[in-house]
């Protein structure tokens, strides 16, 4: 296996690396390039290109300054950092500014524009994400989602799905209640009066909150599952205890 | 919280018997006499010799049950199959560690006192303000950790054994002994070793996450994480900065279920990454958290790589007649952060000190119901913990959005205080309510943002 090559490339004592019939790893072809080199530079230079594939299409507001970075002298084998062999785009924006964003620049009427600050964190996620950059001390990241007042994620988020929603039951509500009411003859007062009806209330409330898709269904039992399977692996010694001998408490 | 888990356990036992309560007298006690359900204060009384145990493993699980059987009469095994071993580990251990098992201060590498908590994006949150200044996370190289502890049970009696275990006979009886088969290694390098066997009356298998005890017993199996590190030499001026600072990174990158870690050792860091789910990638992760940390780790050097399964759970069985399994053998090791040295230790000691009971100090010989003990005595102390840290893995290790929110938490003062407090002393300590209340809200509000943000993210196409 090719990974054991470069593994044993590493660490001068082989015997330091545990049996691998454990586990094994499936090494993926792009790592290894076309060159035969057991050095750590081919793993590097390949992680770079998949970065820099990513990111190269990049079409943003603002203009990525491409870092280029210089063939630096071979170090020998297992050194850690490479002078990269292909340039990295790192996130810059004239609105960031030392590692958070400068809220002066989102100024509109004279007030913060809190969408665009969103928006503009949004991005610098979705970049980051894509291609993850090194954390440095020297200008290290701020940013607080918090300092964003709670209004703001609200009127954005929180109000569209509600006003979708809160319209999909209106319309429910009212078909239904027409509905039973032409079938019993108990009017809307006398239906919210009765036990049945708001216990049946509840339950579509409580539904709506959950379900709002099809997949939240199978969402929910997962996670129902999940909140108990920690305790059932630690209770899975004391179930065979009736095979052994019953013991008193 | 803790007494609900507690009904649910004794519940889960009394189970079948409360189902036969009308019939108790009738068909219980048939089986009673068939199984031999007395406890130890009934059994025989050893004559000639003390209680044998043997003690396979010697990390810190096995030399501190080792330690406390020698202490307290009776004869004691160690088996060591590599008495220089380096097990490729975190080496992070909590301040009660070092209070509980009298370890001395020379064994620290280094004492942590600040950890940076590091989010996908790079939000970098600074934790370890409220500790005191007699508070701190101990790094210790494994070797000098496990060696102390092996010498220290040898001192008080134990006979260690440089062997490696290979199987073991069940026996056919109450009477008879486990029949151990092990090699046993003379010391010289390259040696092949002798066979040899060994005839004792109660087992703790300590052998760690692949453990052939595990096996003898059907123990089972467990899930398991692969951590995989590498020791980087870095240079001088940058080890300044990890002088007692561990950082830990999270990310969809460094790891879909774990953390990525650059944790300080004697002259060294160690920076690693592991996963439960996608082990075949573990390289690919490991690569993003050196490309994390790499204005840090800058012009280092590796100068080892190594990896180790890590258990996730517990096995189906920890024990089975008169062996019982104990530290990683048993997979206490908790999810979140994915600590195994102090459990280990204390688990060893905890199996040995209800040998010591149910067996009187090695007078009498034991039976299953004297290790049982010991698990309920686990189980209620350390489920709480266990649990608490599961249901933290389970939130914020979801995606990079509870990711987001977790190193947002990290950021606030009570939670650092409360995390640090059950850490450090291996206590869930009820806060402040009102505080609670506030984290609650506060926890909830940072992953509505986060996740909010998520939404945005999806429907961006960079």
């Amino acid at each position: 296996m090719s990974t054991s090559i470069d593994l044993l490339s590493f660490s001068p004592p082989p015997s330091s690396m545990l049996s691998r019939t454990q586990f094994s790893f499936t090494h993926k072809p792009t790592f290894l390039l076309s060159s035969k080199k057991e050095s750590f530079f081919t793993l590097r230079a390949s992680a770079a290109d998949n970065g820099a594939g990513v990111s190269a299409p990049a079409v943003t507001v603002e203009e990525p300054k491409v870092r280029e970075a210089s063939e630096g002298p071979t170090e020998s084998n297992g050194a850690v950092e490479a002078p990269e062999v292909k340039a990295v785009n790192k996130f810059e924006d004239p609105k960031w500014v030392n590692g958070t964003w400068d809220l002066k620049q989102f100024q509109k009427n004279g007030q913060t524009d809190w969408d665009a600050v969103i928006d503009a964190e949004a991005r610098r996620r979705k970049w980051l994400e894509n291609s993850p950059e090194s954390s440095s001390n020297d200008d290290p990241v701020i940013f607080d989602t918090s300092i964003v007042p709670w209004w703001a994620w609200i009127k954005r988020f929180h109000l569209p799905e509600a006003e979708l929603l809160n319209g999909r039951a209106a319309m429910i509500g009212f078909f239904m209640a027409y509905l039973v009411d032409s079938l019993t003859g108990v009017g809307l007062v006398d239906q919210m009066s009765n036990f049945f009806c708001k216990t049946l209330l509840f339950v579509a409330v409580v539904g709506v909150l959950l379900i709002r898709k099809n997949e939240d269904i199978e969402t929910l039992k997962k996670l129902l599952e999940e909140t108990t399977f920690y305790d059932k692996q630690w209770q899975a010694t004391w179930q065979d205890e009736t095979t052994s001998g019953a013991k008193k408490e | 919280m803790a007494s609900m888990a507690l009904k649910s356990f004794t519940g889960l036992r009394q189970s079948p018997q409360e189902q036969q309560h009308p019939h108790f007298i009738a068909q219980a006690l048939p089986r009673q006499q068939k199984f031999r359900v007395s406890a130890a204060k009934t059994s025989p009384k050893l004559t000639n010799r003390n209680l044998r145990v043997a003690v396979i493993g010697g990390g810190p699980a096995g030399g501190a049950a080792a330690e406390t059987l020698a202490k307290n009469g009776v004869e004691t095994f160690l088996i060591e199959r590599k008495l220089d071993n380096c097990k490729p580990c975190g080496g992070a251990i909590p301040l009660c560690m070092v209070g509980e098992f009298d370890l001395p201060l020379d064994i620290i590498d280094r004492k942590v006192t600040k950890m940076k908590m590091i989010s996908p994006s790079n939000v970098a949150v600074d934790i370890g303000q409220t500790l005191k200044p007699h508070e701190y996370i101990g790094m210790v190289r494994r070797e000098v950790l496990d060696a102390y502890l092996r010498e220290r049970a040898e001192k008080n009696g134990a006979s260690v054994i440089n062997g490696l275990f290979m199987k073991m006979d069940l026996p056919r009886n109450f009477e008879q002994p486990y029949v151990l088969y092990y090699t046993e290694y003379d010391g010289t390098k390259g040696g092949v070793g002798e066979k040899r066997t060994l005839e004792v009356d109660a087992v703790i298998g300590a052998d760690g996450a692949n453990s052939r005890v595990a096996k003898s017993i059907n123990a089972g199996d467990y899930d398991y994480a692969i951590a995989f590190q590498e020791r980087v030499k870095i240079p001088d001026e940058k080890m300044v900065y990890y002088e007692n600072l561990a950082e830990m990174y999270v990310g969809d990158d460094v790891s879909p279920d774990f953390y990525g870690w650059v944790f300080p050792k004697c002259d060294h860091v160690a920076v690693g990454t592991g996963t439960v789910t996608h082990k075949g990638d573990i390289k690919k992760f490991q690569l993003a958290t050196r490309n994390r940390a790499k204005d840090k780790i800058l012009g280092g050097k590796i100068i080892r790589v190594e990896a180790h399964p890590i258990p996730e759970h517990p096995r189906p069985r920890r024990l089975s007649g008169r062996v019982a399994l104990v530290g990683d053998a048993a997979g206490y090791v908790t999810k979140c952060s994915g600590e195994g040295i102090y459990f280990a230790a204390k688990s060893g000691r905890m199996c040995a000190e209800a040998i010591i009971e149910g067996s009187e100090n090695g007078t009498r010989m034991i039976d299953e119901g004297d290790l049982r003990k010991y698990l309920e005595k686990w189980d209620k102390t350390y489920w709480p913990t266990y649990k608490v840290l599961d249901v933290l893995q389970k939130v914020f290790y979801r995606s990079n959005p509870a990711r987001e929110a977790f190193v947002e938490m990290c950021a606030d003062e009570y939670v650092q205080k409360m995390t640090f407090d059950s850490y450090l002393y291996k206590k869930v300590v009820p806060g402040n309510p009102l505080e609670d209340l506030k984290l609650a809200v506060n926890t909830i509000g940072s992953l509505v943002r986060a996740n909010a943000l998520r939404r945005e993210m999806d429907k961006l196409t960079i």
